[in-house]
Formats: structure tokens, sequence, C-alpha cells
């Protein structure tokens, strides 16, 4: 199949690596000038039958993600793409695209088929993901790679007050005072714009809008280097929607976090990242600066997807 | 498809060592943009695969100083060439180098990620509309775009006020939601934006074409003092007026293809009815 990856990254890079970074050092200002945190590398993941044969037999030439025999579901596959700090990196697509498997296997929240996730700790060391355990994971998850789901059933604890919520994030990093606590879970929930008066009330109590700026508050509990974004704002009214992507893009700017965005939804992308990805039927069809891929797109589908959204 | 390249070349790690060298001290004999064999075609895929011309082999430098306007009908390709060099439309074939202060950077083939990072800094585009964060004032705006070219805050501020005040912008706007402006504000708050503590090179889309004629006198002017402190500048004005107060040189394009060049008191006064 034709990949139309008009991504230029370091292999295609033309120009000397050494000049560059002397850039990026005169330009430290600049967000997305940092070096990459996060090293997505082929990464695939096949729910069912862990049949290889049906690589082949799937992807976006097939039509489907589904192997003929219909044991094997290639959700994702040779999936690669780097995020730097301070950047956001976009990954759009389609219901069954494989975009929120791609999200799900770099969180942890299932086991991957192939390739390694590399991570840059807060250490300076690196890690494959997809080489820890459980444990250390979740542990991982505590301070140094957050996520935000849709749903935010997923990400909080809706039968548990909202201040209640952050505050786990921080004894689970070794809080201990109490007053400390509360006063820094109210400066994270005033930054994401929960009226202070509803701290604690029950988030089962909340609105849409109002639950995801909640699971914002406690991902960014622990000022974590990476955030998971999985279709933030899919789900809310219009003007709901907009308020907590604003949120969103001052948040990311402001703390110079890198996000990897998962989104059907072109203007979350659009308002979020510099760069993205296309995905279809569990494989990447085209990657890009965002700009120019809603501009410019080169693959058919990623024509057809702007034209539609443009429609 | 890539015509031989003159004398703009693919640095190396050698060449990248002298070019340090050499640009420390400014050569302003070096062009700021060097575009060779520009070439750009679009395919429609979902129109049965139909193949459309934007640019058909562009070479253009732009010095230092120097305002190139670029002339034609629509459609000649004006605007694709300016996408092209900002990368919001991906180059089929050819280089456009941009000097640096470390050495040239191919752009056509800078990895992603670098690209954007020098976007906005090194080198600017000033669309006709405002793309602005929603939910930010016009001062922020425009002291944010100070900010990110490495001016300090306080700077950046003093620096946003003096352009908005020059560019008319009633100052009861200045923390006004830069969504609610009119379209005439909202082109002066991008161009206070772009051109603030301005790179090296602007690329310029229209940048006046929604302001009536007093705002649109203080835009020129401002636009003119870039060239005076050494920015260059290649522009698309739908106005012949604008492109002969503005422009050092005029570049006339017709299908993709420089028809003609000159200074504007010769190549305009023949453009009448064709440059719209």
């Amino acid at each position: 199949m034709t990949v139309y990856d008009t991504a230029r990254d370091t292999a295609g890079d033309t120009s000397s690596d050494t000049r560059l970074e002397d850039a990026t050092i005169a330009y430290s200002k600049a967000p997305s000038a940092g070096q990459p945190v996060l090293r997505v590398e082929r990464l695939g993941k096949i729910f069912g039958d862990q049949n290889l044969a049906a690589v082949a037999h799937t992807g976006p030439n097939a039509g489907t993600e589904k192997s003929p025999d219909g044991n094997s579901v290639v959700a994702a596959w040779d999936v690669s793409f780097n995020v730097a700090a301070g950047e956001a990196f976009g990954v759009i697509g389609e219901s069954g695209s494989g975009k929120s498997t791609v999200m799900r296997a770099i969180a942890g929240d299932h086991s991957s088929t192939a390739g390694s996730v590399w991570m840059q700790r807060r250490d300076g060391s690196t890690v494959d993901l997809l080489t820890m355990t459980a444990s250390e994971r979740r542990a991982l998850r505590v301070d140094e790679l957050s996520v935000v789901y849709q749903d935010a059933a997923e990400g909080l604890d809706l039968g548990v007050t909202a201040g209640g919520n952050v505050a786990d994030r921080l004894t689970a990093a070794g809080w201990r005072n109490f007053g400390q606590i509360r006063e820094r879970a109210a400066e994270l929930l005033g930054r994401t714009e929960v009226p202070l008066e509803r701290m604690d009330d029950l988030v089962r109590t909340f609105s849409g809008g109002m639950r995801q700026r909640v699971q914002l508050a406690r991902a960014l509990a622990n000022r974590p280097p990476i955030v998971l974004l999985d279709e933030p704002t899919t789900g809310l009214d219009a003007s709901v929607a907009a308020g907590v992507l604003d949120l969103i893009r001052s948040l990311l700017e402001e703390l110079g976090i890198a996000a990897v965005v998962v989104s059907h939804d072109f203007a979350v992308i659009e308002m979020l990242t510099t760069r993205c990805m296309v995905m279809q039927h569990g494989r990447v069809v085209e990657q890009g600066l965002t700009d120019q891929l809603f501009e410019d797109p080169q693959a058919p589908y990623t024509q057809r997807l702007v034209a539609a959204a443009r429609a | 498809m890539t015509p031989p390249l003159t004398d703009v070349e693919t640095p190396t790690q050698a060449t990248v060592a002298t070019a340090i060298t050499e640009h420390s001290e400014r050569d302003e004999n070096v062009p700021v943009l060097s575009v060779r064999g520009l070439h750009k075609h679009f395919v429609l895929h979902n129109v049965d695969g139909r193949r459309v011309e934007g640019l058909n082999g562009i070479d253009l430098d732009v010095r230092a100083g120097e305002h190139i306007a670029l002339a034609g009908s629509s459609g000649a390709g004006k605007s694709t060439l300016l996408k092209c060099i900002y990368r919001t439309y991906l180059p089929s074939a050819g280089t456009v180098t941009l000097r640096s202060p470390n050495g040239p950077v191919e752009l056509t083939g800078l990895a992603d990620a670098k690209l954007a990072a020098i976007r906005g800094r090194e080198f600017g585009y000033v669309s006709q509309f405002l793309r602005a964060e929603p939910r930010r004032g016009a001062l922020d705006i425009v002291a944010r775009a100070g900010i990110a070219r490495g001016m300090d805050r306080e700077t950046a501020i003093e620096a946003a006020a003096v352009a908005l005040r020059r560019l008319h912008l009633d100052e009861s706007l200045w923390d006004v939601f830069a969504s609610v402006l009119s379209g005439g504000e909202k082109q002066r708050v991008n161009l206070a934006a772009g051109t603030i503590s301005p790179p090296q090179l602007l690329l310029l889309d229209e940048p006046v074409s929604a302001l009536d004629p007093a705002n649109r006198e203080a835009a020129l002017a401002l636009i003119a003092d870039l060239t005076a402190t050494g920015v260059a500048v290649l522009a698309v004005f739908h106005d012949l007026d604008a492109m002969d107060r503005l422009a050092s040189r005029v570049v006339v394009m017709r299908s993709g293809r420089i028809i003609e060049s000159g200074p504007p008191d010769q190549v305009l006064h023949h453009l009448e009815g064709v440059a719209r």
C-alpha cells in the first residue's frame, strides 16, 4: 500500500542535527523545540487470536482491521511517532481506526503485541513501557504519565468528591499534610476552573464539562511530563467543549507538558497540536505538520476526511 | 524534476561548519530566502485523481531589506508560493533555503518538529485572517507573539501597545477577547502580532484586505518600516497602489511561473487590469 508519510523525521532530514540543536538552545522558549520524551516504535496490537498472518490481510487496502477468519482484530500495526517536551501530537481517525488502541497501549491499559514505547523518565533514564510490570506502570501513572479519558468515570471515582479525586493523586505521590493537600487541590481545581464551592461535592453530581475539568486537575496534580488525552471533549455541548479545549491548550502551553491528543474531531486536533497522524483500519495513512495535513492532505483517505470536515 | 542547483546546496557536516563561520558576520549578500526550482502539484484523489498544477518551477531570492510583491491574477500561484515556503503546502520538488544565524536551512526537507520550532521565529507568515487562540485579548495575543520571538514580558507588552496604538486599535478593545472583534480589527491584531519583533523574513498574504482607507494607511506605513529596518518581505497585495508604494521589486506570476520581474514603475503600468 502507499503510505503518505509526509512527515519529515530525522531520517529524511537533509540538514545537520548539530546545527539545529544549537538553534534549539537559542530558542529554548519554543515549546516544541525539546528533545523527544516519548517515542513510539512500530507499535502493534492484535485482539483475539495472536495470528501475525492476519496483518497482511488487514489495513486500509483490505478495508478492514478484522482477519478473514474473523478470529483476530489487528487494531493497530506499525505505528511510529515521537513527541517532544512541551509538544502536543495528534492522532486522528474514525471509530475503529486504532487511535484509542494506540493511546491505551501507551497508557498501559492493555498489553501490546509488537513494538516499543520509549519514555524518558524524570531521572533522565529511558525505559520501554511495554517491558514494565503492571505495578511499575501503575507507579508511573502517579506523576510521570497521566491520562484524561473521554468517559470521566474511567479517570475519576464518581463516588468521591472533586477535592478527594485530586487529593488521591497527591497522597499517592507522598503528600501527607492534610492542610497542604487541601490547599494544593483547591489550587488545581481553581486552575481548571472548577468553582471552589463545589470542591466537596461528589463528582457524580457534576456536569460532563465539569467532570472533564476535575479529570484535568487530577491528571495534572503532580505535574507529569506526559499527558494522554483521549477524546477529551467528545460528548460535551459545543460551547462547553470550546471552554474545555481552551483550558487544555493554555495548560499545555503554560506547563510545557508533552501531550498525545486522540480525537476524531479535526477542530480538536487543529486547536491543540502542531504535528499529527491520521489512522485508518489500524494503520497510519499520513503523518505531518497539522496545518499542512489539513491544508494540503496527501492520502486519499485524509483528503476525504478533510473535505467532509470542511463541508 | 528538480532543476540543477545553482548557488544552493544541501548542507553537509563540512559545509555547515564553514557556514557557521561565514554567517557569524551576517553576510548581506546571502539572500535571506532563496527558492530554486520550486514545483507544486496537487493530486485530487477523490476527484478522479485529477492533477492540478500549482507552481511550475519558481526561482526567487529575497534579500534583507527587500520587499518583493507578487502580482498576477487569481490562480496564478501567489498564495501557493507563500504557503509552499511556509510549508503549509508540501512542495513537490525544488528547494527553499532560509538564511539563519547558524547557516542556511533547507526548509522543504526539514524535520517537522524542527520546522515547527523555527516557524514564526526565524520566518513568519501573516495571513489575511487572525487565527487567534480563543479567550485571549488583543494585547495579550500581540505580546505573546513578541515573547515567542525572544522578547521579555515587559518589553513585549510595551511593544504590543505601541503596535496596536500605531494601527489605531481602540484601547478599550485591547483586553476584549479577539474572537469578538470586527474583521478589520482582527486583521490589525494579526498584523501587529506578525510584525512585533519581526523575524528576518515575513510572508504577507493580503494583510490589509479588510481595512478602511485610514487604517490601511497606518498598516502600509508599518509594513514599509519593516523593510527599512532590514526585514525581507515577500508579499501578496490585491491592489497595485500598495505594491507601488512598498515594493522594491514586483514579480509577476502566471500559471505557476514567474513571467516578469522588475521595479514597480516598470512593471506595474502595464499590469492594470491584470493583477487584481
